[in-house]
């Protein structure tokens, strides 16, 4: 199986670079049986990357120690579980992941227009192909071939870092990776448009859910990563700024701008090059993230390897996808023309415009912070680095005036607002956001970045609120329905646009409940069985913490754990019991280090979070001494921050809601100004 | 007209994020040095002790000792390049999991003006963390 799948990735690129090849000639010439090629051979390359995909999980079920991949990231203790989830466990493996995900999506693009936009697909075809002969390439010629074997056979491997056996951990990168891949089929169809000369809103339109449905696997995929964090990292944040962060959220954020500039373009006929440049710039965005997280080149906690060649054929990719794109947008660029111009600032387009400029300022100072030690050493000599306090500094006040926007733009007027449109969208909404402020104020909430943060979601689900409760009432009077009725069709009748405020509503929570960190609590004290610590939240609650006594048991539960020792805290709120919290240290058979598990209570309002931060006699502990069981422990209190994972759902189901096909899909509804004319005035 | 009012609008974000990197970086940056050139800036320049550093090295085996009965790690470090270049480094929290008394560590914070290396956060630097090279594994 793990020969045939060698074999098969070898066989891929040929078949990928006739492909491509096929499909560029096949849109020049319109020669039907070369674009027919080139489309099977789309699915032919499916089906050999899910050859050598298999192979390489077959190599890890079958302890094929003899191969450099699976001796580095397996061993025959790892639960079966694990061994599959080794395919994306480190670089090699991901990177054919990465390819396989690719020509899935692909093969699903290909399949849903064979009948249909032709004039797109053969050139759809040779970029996806050409994208594809890149990851092929790097796989077998940049000393990152997954089927690469060692002059020997060793007894076992190395096995799995115990950090990436979590059940998060195992789903958080695929999802990343769907986001990423998923985000190359509107790239595709950008450049197609630039190569068939069909430059109007209709590649827009045909990927629109392309581009929603990755937006959605990113922003899953980093709350995920963000929930790893908190449950297994044992630090006590979610967020940590790391290079591999960044280079996840960087994607999300262009992404999040192209998502609604195209809205501009759609409606308005406005921002044609600059959409283009939104879709080249997250695509490249998406390899840079596969890139940085996979090559090492700054030093990260998530950096996997150091290659140089890699680095090379990787910066050489980018570049020529940047060059080429560059070359096709100024040949294009008579007919990229704006068909209208902004107003007024007082507009929804202004609204957009200006998400879109912060969104890209966001992303230009995670870009230049996570850089920053690069450039400083090339142009200094000195290596200078910035960390959290930068990020943090930097980007909550452009968080907020996103905010802000996520309120604005979606209930502002196209082309100019009127004095009346503002006074009827947004006074009571603004009041209602400045009540929200006064009374946090008033009951001693006195951080200026979270009490602004709070005050300005209070507003956004205000207006969001409001617009559902006009929409439905304006649709149960005209069409004589109950309200309930009249909301469901309301929302199913126009998905994007109830879907998107959802969206916002998810986006407001998670806000809030990262504003609560302005008010974490955080205690540390070295403690004997028997003593107590004390932290009051800020909601006023009195937590009692009494240390139990820890205890060690060896190498019992899972196979690879040497040993664990697990310290009991008794915690009481307002001096009620409340239960007992464990929080452990482990050893694992297959690393030197001790791991972290830490004790969580949650609560809608706060979590409570202890950490075994230090055992004291580490021996003593081993033996179960009575006389040795002091250890460290950090207690931190962290407001709102089940907020981060309740607005993640809130943020999927909107997103489920705008991507649900619709029934009557072509009917007039889907434009969104038309169908609630009491809320849009012009 | 119209137009000139939007531009200074754009004009306005550019400057706004540009005020925001260009303040956040002299606020918050950190030197990355190596022992030999931390001792030598110090020496230079005194200004130097109330500057947040990063300086990587390694701890000398047996040097540490904590402090018992209270969340205080003293231990000394050397560099890496040029082991003669020592300093004593005093640590008020927990230590990472990963520490040993012979481990390559990261240290951030600053050196006090009595020569001890007052750090806030400690990080270990294991080469084999997440990878390791076909010759390790043959050893």
């Amino acid at each position: 199986m793990t020969v045939l799948g060698e074999f098969a990735l070898w066989l891929a690129l040929p078949l990928a670079i006739w492909g491509g090849v096929l499909g560029f000639v096949g849109g020049r010439t319109q020669r039907g049986e070369l674009i027919l090629s080139a489309e099977r051979s789309v699915y032919g390359i499916f089906f050999l990357l899910l050859l050598a995909s298999a192979g390489v999980v077959a190599a890890f079920l079958g302890d094929k120690f003899q191969y450099w991949y699976v001796a580095s990231y397996s061993n025959r203790e790892l639960e079966t579980f694990y061994k599959v989830a080794g395919l994306w466990a480190g670089q090699r493996g991901s990177l054919l992941f990465w390819a396989l995900l690719l020509s899935f999506f692909a093969s699903v693009c290909v399949w849903l227009n064979r009948k249909k936009n032709r004039e797109f697909m053969p050139y759809v075809v040779g970029v996806l192909q050409a994208i594809t002969v890149f990851f092929v390439v790097v796989l077998l010629f940049a000393k990152v071939n997954p089927f690469e074997r060692l002059p020997f056979t060793p007894a076992n491997g190395q096995g799995l870092n115990p950090q990436l056996q979590n059940y998060w951990m195992t789903i958080h990168p695929p999802t990343l990776y769907l986001g990423f891949t998923s985000f190359t089929i509107p790239f595709a169809f950008a450049i197609a448009a630039l190569l068939n000369g069909r430059l109007d809103a209709r590649w827009i339109v045909l990927t629109r859910r392309w581009t929603l449905l990755s937006w959605l696997f990113l922003s899953v995929g980093i709350v995920l990563g963000m929930r790893w964090a908190y449950e297994e990292l044992g630090w006590g944040g979610y967020w940590f700024w790391d290079p591999v962060e960044n280079a996840s959220l960087l994607p999300w954020l262009t992404a999040t701008a192209f998502l609604h500039s195209i809205q501009i373009q759609e409606h308005r006929g406005m921002l044609k090059v600059w959409n283009m440049s939104l879709v080249v710039l997250t695509f490249l965005l998406t390899v840079f993230a596969t890139f940085l997280t996979r090559s090492g080149l700054i030093e990260s906690v998530h950096s996997f390897a150091e290659n140089t060649r890699i680095a090379i054929i990787f910066l050489a990719f980018l570049g020529s996808v940047t060059a080429f794109a560059l070359v096709l947008v100024l040949y294009r660029l008579p007919s990229l023309r704006s068909e209208n111009r902004i107003e007024s600032f007082f507009s929804r387009e202004a609204a957009f415009l200006f998400n879109n400029l912060i969104l890209l300022g966001a992303a230009f100072t995670v870009m230049w912070g996570t850089l920053f030690p690069l450039i400083s050493e090339a142009v200094t000599g000195e290596k200078v680095s910035v960390g959290p306090p930068f990020f943090n500094r930097v980007n909550i006040p452009i968080g907020l005036a996103l905010l802000a926007l996520a309120g604005i733009g979606p209930v502002i007027a196209w082309r100019r607002a009127s004095r009346r449109n503002l006074k009827k969208n947004f006074f009571w909404p603004a009041l209602v956001g400045l009540g929200v402020g006064a009374i946090l104020w008033a009951i001693g909430a006195r951080h200026p970045m979270a009490l602004l943060t709070w005050a300005l979601g209070a507003f956004v689900l205000t207006i969001v609120g409001v617009e559902f409760w006009k929409g439905t009432r304006a649709r149960a009077r005209i069409e004589g329905e109950g309200y309930a009725p009249a909301f469901y069709h309301l929302v199913t009748r126009n998905r994007r646009r109830w879907g998107g405020y959802i969206v916002h509503v998810g986006i407001v929570v998670i806000f809030m409940g990262l504003a609560g960190a302005a008010y974490n609590q955080d205690v540390r004290k070295f403690m004997e069985p028997g003593d107590t610590v004390q932290v009051r939240s800020p909601f006023g609650e009195q937590y009692t913490l009494t240390y139990q006594g820890i205890s060690s048991s060896v190498g019992r539960g899972q196979r690879n754990l040497l040993w664990q020792a697990v310290a009991l805290v008794d915690v009481a709120v307002d001096g009620k019991a409340a239960g007992t919290l464990t929080t452990e240290k482990r050893q694992y058979v297959t690393s030197q280090q001790l791991m972290t598990e830490v004790g969580i209570r949650s609560t809608p309002w706060e979590d409570l979070y202890v950490i075994l931060s230090a055992v004291d006699n580490v021996e003593g502990v081993l033996r179960n001494d009575p006389g040795a069981q002091a250890v460290t422990l950090q207690v931190l209190i962290k407001p709102l921050v089940g907020w981060i994972w309740y607005g993640g759902l809130v943020l999927v189901f909107g997103s489920l809601i705008a991507l649900w096909p619709s029934v009557e899909r072509n009917r007039p509804a889907e434009q969104e100004t038309t169908d609630v004319p009491a809320v849009v005035s012009a | 007209m119209k137009h000139g009012r939007f531009a200074i609008g754009l004009v306005g974000v550019a400057a706004v994020v540009s005020y925001l990197v260009w303040t956040g970086v002299s606020n918050t940056m950190v030197y990355y040095l190596t022992p030999t050139e931390l001792m030598a800036k110090a020496s230079s320049d005194p200004t130097f002790h109330d500057v947040g550093v990063k300086v990587s090295g390694k701890v000398i085996p047996g040097s540490y000792e904590k402090v018992p009965g209270e969340l205080l790690h003293r231990f000394r470090v050397q560099g890496l390049q040029d082991p003669s270049v020592t300093f004593p480094v005093e640590y008020r929290d927990a230590l990472p999991d990963t520490f040993t008394d012979d481990a390559q560590v990261v240290l951030e914070g600053r050196l006090r003006a009595d020569g001890v290396f007052e750090a806030t956060t400690v990080l270990t630097k294991c080469g084999s963390r997440y990878e390791a090279s076909p010759d390790q594994l043959a050893g």
